[in-house]
């Protein structure tokens, strides 16, 4: 049992999807199906035995955020109810966030490097955030981006040599494929809202993000993945089946998520 | 009169004998480099260095102290793979990622003595703190060699030798590839030091 629960296999996608997707059934009657992101994810990071807080380096500051967002998710969705602003505003705070987080590297670099780096990273924050979270009531939708958000920001940083942060993307994917599966069979039973959006924007970029600052994950496969949340926008014949609309969703997900992974690809066989 | 001032200036004198007493010396960083080995698979041990190694130690022959500070670059690690060739990266790229060193966070990792053992002249067994990913824990080194004498071209004071030891990487944080890549770390330090 022990050998199952150290192999980076079940750590980064069995055991996330299983945790997700029991999180998920429980929740969902009342409305908190979106924690399975959340909850599938730090399954992992509590596997991989990377839970701790001392040093508070930039890999730990990540997963603290990630577990914030679930956290403020809730809150957004029981106590305000997401409004147009929320997405925008969530997308800002976390963007600051995702500065704190990166400080210790981008406090090293040259002051305009740093600045240059840290505004870039807040930005796409800001974007992946804003855009997810406004899928808050299109469950489907919001599955499918954040399968191809974790799963596209995992496979980028395998190969852009973080084995660590791509373990954490690809249980993310796993965690959000989890609720995914369910909003296919439930349809609109079944409600993402800002406790799934925001988990999986905020864990996803950052994830991107770290193999970008502390691996060699480049600029542009960020950017392609940055699209997750538009490229599911794209128009869904809604009188079909839910399992129908998330496969043809998931479609217009994955084009930019492979897309990341070919250009983080590309990049790692260059000279 | 005369007596009297060459006493006091005996008596100032004896201080700065004392002091002259502890030498300094700056680590030579062509001649002084921190080989580390690692276990894989259980087959071999792989063995790497450091290119950059700053610091220096002083010494008291005659109290039987020392004290020791080091800074090692860690981003220039090297285990000899450094051509990814048709590979994603070769091994000393991924040994500056996070899965390891992390040298964006990390450029620098310490040891700083806390306390010096002499069998002799020589000091024998150092004992201090390692700092690496942020952490800092105690590290024994053994001096294995140790000789002190005049550079044969320069005829500059120097003193050189061997220093070995061995940490765990996981008490580090470093846990990427435990226990297929080993987690002790096996210490081989090779050094030359010039008096300052």
């Amino acid at each position: 049992m022990q050998e199952l629960l150290t192999n980076p296999v079940i750590q980064s996608s069995a055991a996330p999807f299983l945790v997700g997707l029991v999180v998920a059934c429980i929740l969902f009657p009342i409305r908190l199906a979106g924690l399975a992101a959340g909850a599938g994810f730090l399954a992992a990071v509590w596997m991989i035995g990377a839970f701790g807080l001392t040093p508070l380096t930039a890999t730990r500051k990540l997963v603290v955020l990630a577990a914030a967002a679930p956290v403020l998710g809730v809150l957004a969705d029981l106590a305000f109810k997401p409004t147009r602003v929320t997405a925008p505003v969530l997308g800002v705070l976390f963007g600051a966030g995702a500065i704190w987080v990166f400080w210790s590297v981008l406090s090293q670099k040259p002051a305009a490097e740093g600045a240059l780096l840290g505004a870039g990273i807040a930005a796409l924050v800001l974007w992946t955030v804003a855009f997810t979270v406004s899928l808050h009531d299109r469950a489907v939708r919001a599955g499918a981006a954040g399968l191809f958000l974790g799963l596209g920001a995992g496979t980028g940083a395998v190969l852009g040599a973080s084995a660590l942060l791509g373990q954490y993307g690809l249980a993310l994917g796993a965690a959000c494929g989890a609720f995914l599966l369910l909003a296919m069979i439930l349809g609109k039973r079944i409600v993402a809202g800002a406790t799934f959006t925001l988990t999986a924007s905020v864990a996803a970029t950052l994830i991107a993000a770290g193999a970008l600052v502390l691996a060699k994950l480049p600029w542009i496969s960020l950017a392609a993945l940055a699209l997750v949340p538009l490229a599911v926008r794209l128009p869904l014949p809604e009188k079909l089946p839910a399992w129908i609309q998330a496969i043809i969703a998931s479609l217009y997900a994955l084009v930019p998520a492979a897309g990341a992974c070919a250009l983080a690809w590309q990049s790692s066989r260059a000279a | 009169m005369k007596k009297a001032l060459l006493a006091g200036a005996l008596l100032a004198a004896c201080p700065l004998a004392a002091i002259a007493q502890v030498e300094t010396y700056k680590v030579d960083p062509i001649h002084s480099f921190p080989h580390f080995g690692i276990d894989h698979f259980g087959v071999s041990t792989i063995w790497g260095r450091f290119d950059k190694m700053t610091g220096g130690f002083t010494i008291d022959r005659a109290a039987k102290k020392g004290a020791v500070e080091l800074t090692i670059e860690t981003a220039s690690v090297t285990t000899g793979d450094t051509d990814k060739g048709t590979r994603a990266r070769s091994r000393d790229e991924h040994l500056r990622q996070a899965d390891f060193f992390n040298t964006a966070e990390f450029p620098r990792m310490t040891y700083k003595s806390t306390s010096v053992k002499f069998n002799g002249d020589a000091p024998s067994e150092i004992e201090g703190q390692l700092t690496l990913l942020g952490v800092t824990k105690p590290v024994t080194i053994k001096v294995d060699r140790w000789t002190c004498k005049d550079h044969p071209m320069s005829k500059k004071p120097m003193c050189g030798g061997n220093a070995s030891g061995s940490f765990k990487r996981t008490d580090f944080g470093m846990k990427f590839g435990v226990p297929a890549i080993g987690d002790e770390v096996k210490l081989m330090i090779n050094f030359e030091a010039y008096k300052e």
